[in-house]
């Protein structure tokens, strides 16, 4: 019974367990790098091949020449950038304003206006897109032919179609948004003391914003920009609908353009994605490295905001101000997508009888309607299904478990952010026709699920993550301790506590799979096309009055889901 | 002999390359109330939890009423829910959606106890810690003090062995402390339960335990009951960790047996006598610190007495604090910090006699 050891002098490396449970993750880990990885090694590898899919490979360069020198490649590559950081520095400097008023001024109709732009973020992009369209059309948007009317000017002032016309309606839907989501808790966050020492040296509130606040916040503000700019270099069909009828390409657009050629142009498009693959990839890697995942959580400690700034006398006006943006960005365009859904002929109010039931009839009528919206429910209840047990198995092994393979698991839930959704599509699409004689998966449901799950897997790894890491070791511990084995554990403490957070994760999938455009365009058919795609080919195909009325159905559905998702997410304090 | 109720065998843990704890070694009898301590980073609390099974050792082994819990030579390892210990977290680990009774009641729902039986024994558990009618009240609408008795009830209620304690009171109000030592106390003496305790506060240790361990950078420093700790600390870390201690150069002038005569040289060179544990160690023109408690300290009148022992110095600050007064005494080139009872009025620049104990004096080698 006396076996004593020399005890150990040296520390051991990394312990290997060769045991159940690392197989088990091992497994697991491989599938996911799979399902994520090969896609993207597919279209790299493919980017060199310049046979058609189906026919004997062939190697060559041609698919890089053709992507490099075809017209107009270059003007696109210039647009995406300089769009992208255009509208990103646009948004950041509103973003700041309107987070330092949000979080740390007195400014009436702080949460209704938070709100707001909040919903804002949710309104899929192509329905406000329309929204828009009917009011800044050149020839007969509303508020064109209202500012002529009162005679301020004589020819229309705004043009949807154009450079800004762009920028504007991504300002509106994710660009205001996503800053003040992200800048505002941040602002919220700050120790008061640091702007009261400001004020009481004698500087006022504008001098202190810009000499003290922004400057400390300027990780989280640059951190918020440089994803952002990631995120716009993805943009997709906003640029569609605006852009291509003037010419004005983006990469996405151009990749699209070469595939739904007739006939399709494989390897340009592989080549010219796996270039600005090269480049996105780059832009998070560095992201991820140099400013670090952790600015956004500032610890409060005992310095909260005791009092906010006062506005003064320009208390109301600002207010007014804000609230004119906020609604102005929220339900302006939903009124008037709602409205169009009444026109006779989309746009021309001046027509005689301009307004009819007929559009709202006739789509009701036609079965692809009812195809599509069976499309659209079975994709998002698929995608939160698997994006869920996805994203919750992962964020535990990374958060819980200490198996040794879990930092490159992170890094790769991570990747799929990074790839902008046409060009999942193509990747997937690319991977399907080459594996179909084994597994049929092309033009099936399951190829859009998979690549839903596949694109929201990022921020679904984040949120349950985040979740994991406030629950704490100990109350598993305590379990473990009070006599359970791991599976008791989970049933009865790790499952009810996450269950909010999957639910909430649920739905943002949900959300993400019924107005996603760019990711399935390639991928669905006539078959499974879902209502956004019906929306897409109604838009193409002019018919710009059905097109509304199914925008209106994608809007109420999805504003219903993000409301749900709210009003749980607030109730159990979870934090997207 | 009884079994220990618990035996630690050259424990070692690694994490990373700093070595946590190192060569532990401890014998922990029944029913005793053993406390570990020491600051942090010290070992403490990593070495509780390679007890409960939450952390495995890189060598060593750790016995429980004499079987192998875990032995890294042998390949044994008992998984923390099959070693029977109640643990109390820091945190308390309060399940946040249950209720009290759920909460006390889980761990006899997974050991498949009836429904009665679990009433019986919930209620009773529950009226030890003094929660009694609490049971329906969900867990996040508790306070802390309320929450820390819901999980050491949830930690006794199956009548375990051992029962572990990390830093049980270190998130409670003083006051609040200061009831829970008692309680804790009192409620391990009626139950005759093992604990084992982790804190970093001495004065916790000091006054529940039945021995303390005091750990440093994952060694022992010292074991023993709580009054030898004190008064007689064997390192100069255990010294310094307990209570407050006034350190003064000299050099050691005469060896007799068990006594040893030091010169204090920055102090006027008084002559100090002191008693010593080891007089072999220490020889005659060899530098050494003697040490004494300030409370040790009796502070006379001026002029009162001279001779071995005896200090004549100039006070110069005074501190009220209360149940005691603290000074400062300029003596040659030493400040000595003295604490003299609240009856005894003391004036900055006051000219004071005091008499450093002899049986209260402790000398270091330099």
């Amino acid at each position: 019974m006396d076996t004593i050891e020399a005890s150990v002098d040296q520390p051991r490396g990394v312990r290997f367990q060769l045991n159940g449970q690392t197989l088990l993750l091992t497994l697991f880990l491989t599938m996911v790098a799979f399902l994520i990885l090969t896609p993207l090694f597919l279209l790299l590898l493919n980017s060199f091949q310049v046979a058609k899919p189906g026919e004997p490979v062939v190697y060559g360069m041609e698919g890089w020449r053709l992507a490099l020198t075809s017209r107009g490649i270059r003007e696109a590559i210039t647009n995406s950038f300089s769009l992208a950081i255009t509208r990103q520095l646009i948004a950041t400097v509103a973003g700041i304003f309107l987070a330092w008023l949000l979080a740390r001024t007195d400014i009436p109709l702080k949460r209704f206006l938070e709100f707001m732009f909040w919903l804002s973020f949710f309104l899929p992009a192509l329905p406000v897109t329309l929204g828009w369209i009917l009011l800044l059309d050149p020839k007969y948007g509303l508020l064109n032919q209202l500012l002529m009317n009162i005679g301020l000017v004589s020819q229309a002032p705004f043009d949807v179609y154009s450079y800004w016309g762009i920028i504007w309606v991504h300002l509106t839907t994710t660009g205001f948004s996503i800053k003040v989501m992200l800048l505002t808790p941040a602002f919220r966050n700050l120790d008061a003391a640091l702007e009261e020492s400001s004020r009481v040296a004698g500087a006022g509130p504008l001098k202190t914003l810009f000499r003290v606040i922004v400057p400390v916040m300027m990780p989280a503000i640059l951190v918020a920009t440089i994803l952002g700019v990631i995120r716009s270099l993805e943009a997709f069909e906003i640029e569609l609908i605006l852009g291509v009828p003037i010419g004005l390409h983006v990469f996405s657009t151009k990749i699209h353009s070469f595939v739904t050629h007739e006939p399709p142009q494989f390897p340009p498009a592989t080549a010219l994605g796996t270039l600005f693959l090269l480049v996105l990839v780059i832009l998070v890697v560095l992201q991820r490295l140099y400013l670090g995942k952790k600015v956004f959580t500032t610890v409060t400690g005992r310095g909260f905001s005791s009092r906010p700034t006062p506005l003064g006398r320009w208390r109301i006006p600002i207010c007014i101000a804000v609230l004119t943006l906020a609604l102005g960005i929220t339900v302006l365009p939903t009124i008037f997508l709602v409205i169009g859904t009444f026109m006779k002929l989309f746009g021309f109010f001046n027509i005689q009888d301009p307004w009819t039931l007929e559009n709202w009839r006739q789509v009701l009528k036609d079965p692809i309607l009812f195809r599509s919206i069976k499309n659209t429910l079975i994709l998002g209840f698929s995608a939160a299904c698997v994006g869920v047990i996805l994203s919750s198995l992962i964020a535990y092994v990374i958060v819980k478990t200490k198996y040794a393979g879990r930092g490159f698991l992170d890094f790769i839930s991570w990747l799929p952010f990074s790839i902008p959704g046409i060009l999942l599509g193509m990747a997937l699409l690319w991977t399907f026709l080459l594996v179909h004689r084994f597994i049929p998966l092309h033009g099936t449901m399951y190829a859009l699920v998979l690549a839903m799950a596949i694109s929201g897997l990022s921020l679904s790894v984040q949120v349950v993550r985040s979740f994991l890491m406030q629950l704490g070791d100990e109350l598993e511990e305590a379990s473990r301790i009070s006599g359970a084995s791991w599976l008791y554990t989970y049933r009865r403490i790790l499952f009810p506590l996450l269950l909010p957070c999957i639910i909430v994760v649920g739905l943002l999938e949900f959300i993400s799979a019924a107005r996603n455009i760019s990711t399935v365009v390639l991928l669905a058919t006539g078959q499974t096309r879902t209502m956004s795609l019906l929306m897409l080919d109604f838009t193409a195909g002019a018919e710009l009055e059905r097109a509304t009325v199914v925008a209106v159905m994608i809007v109420a559905m999805v504003v219903i889901a993000a409301l749900v998702a709210r009003f749980l997410g607030g109730k159990f304090d979870i934090k997207a | 002999m009884a079994e220990k109720a618990l035996v630690l065998r050259h424990i070692t843990k690694w994490f990373g390359r700093v070595k946590a704890v190192d060569d532990l070694s401890l014998d922990i009898e029944s029913g005793q109330l053993f406390t570990l301590l020491g600051p942090s980073g010290c070992g403490k609390t990593t070495t509780l939890r390679m007890i409960a099974g939450l952390e495995r050792p890189d060598a060593g082994e750790i016995l429980l009423k004499g079987q192998p819990i875990v032995s890294v030579s042998r390949r044994i390892f008992v998984p923390p829910e099959k070693r029977k210990m109640g643990m109390v977290f820091q945190s308390y680990a309060i399940w946040p959606h249950m209720t009290v009774f759920k909460n006390v009641a889980y761990p006899l729902e997974l050991r498949k106890v009836s429904s009665s039986v679990i009433k019986e024994k919930v209620d009773k558990v529950l009226s030890l810690v003094g929660l009694e009618g609490l049971g329906d009240r969900p867990a996040p609408n508790l306070s802390g003090g309320q929450q820390q008795r819901v999980a050491l009830a949830r930690a006794l209620v199956y009548e375990p062995e051992i029962l572990l304690l990390d830093e049980p009171l270190s998130n409670l109000d003083a006051k609040l402390r200061e009831q829970m030592r008692l309680e804790l106390k009192l409620l391990q003496r009626k139950l005759g339960i093992t604990v084992i305790y982790v804190t970093h506060d001495q004065l916790e240790a000091l006054s529940m335990s039945d021995q303390v361990v005091v750990l440093n950078q994952g060694k022992i420093e010292q074991q023993g009951k709580p009054r030898d700790l004190y008064e007689q600390p064997q390192t100069p870390f255990v010294r310094d960790f307990l209570g407050k201690t006034v350190v003064l150069r000299g050099v050691a002038r005469a060896v007799e047996g068990q006594r040893l005569r030091v010169e204090l040289t920055h102090a006027g060179g008084v002559m100090v006598e002191c008693p010593c544990h080891s007089p072999d160690s220490l020889s005659a023109g060899q530098k050494v610190y003697v040490s004494v408690r300030p409370e040790d300290v009796v502070v006379t009148e001026a002029g009162y007495a001279s001779g071995d022992n005896y200090l004549k110095g100039t006070v110069e600050t005074v501190l009220f604090a209360g149940e005691r007064t603290e000074c400062q005494i300029k003596v040659g080139e030493e400040s000595i910090l003295v604490y003299v009872p609240r009856s005894q009025v003391m004036d900055p620049g006051q000219s004071v006699s005091f008499q450093l104990p002899r049986e209260a004096v402790n000398v270091w080698p330099a």
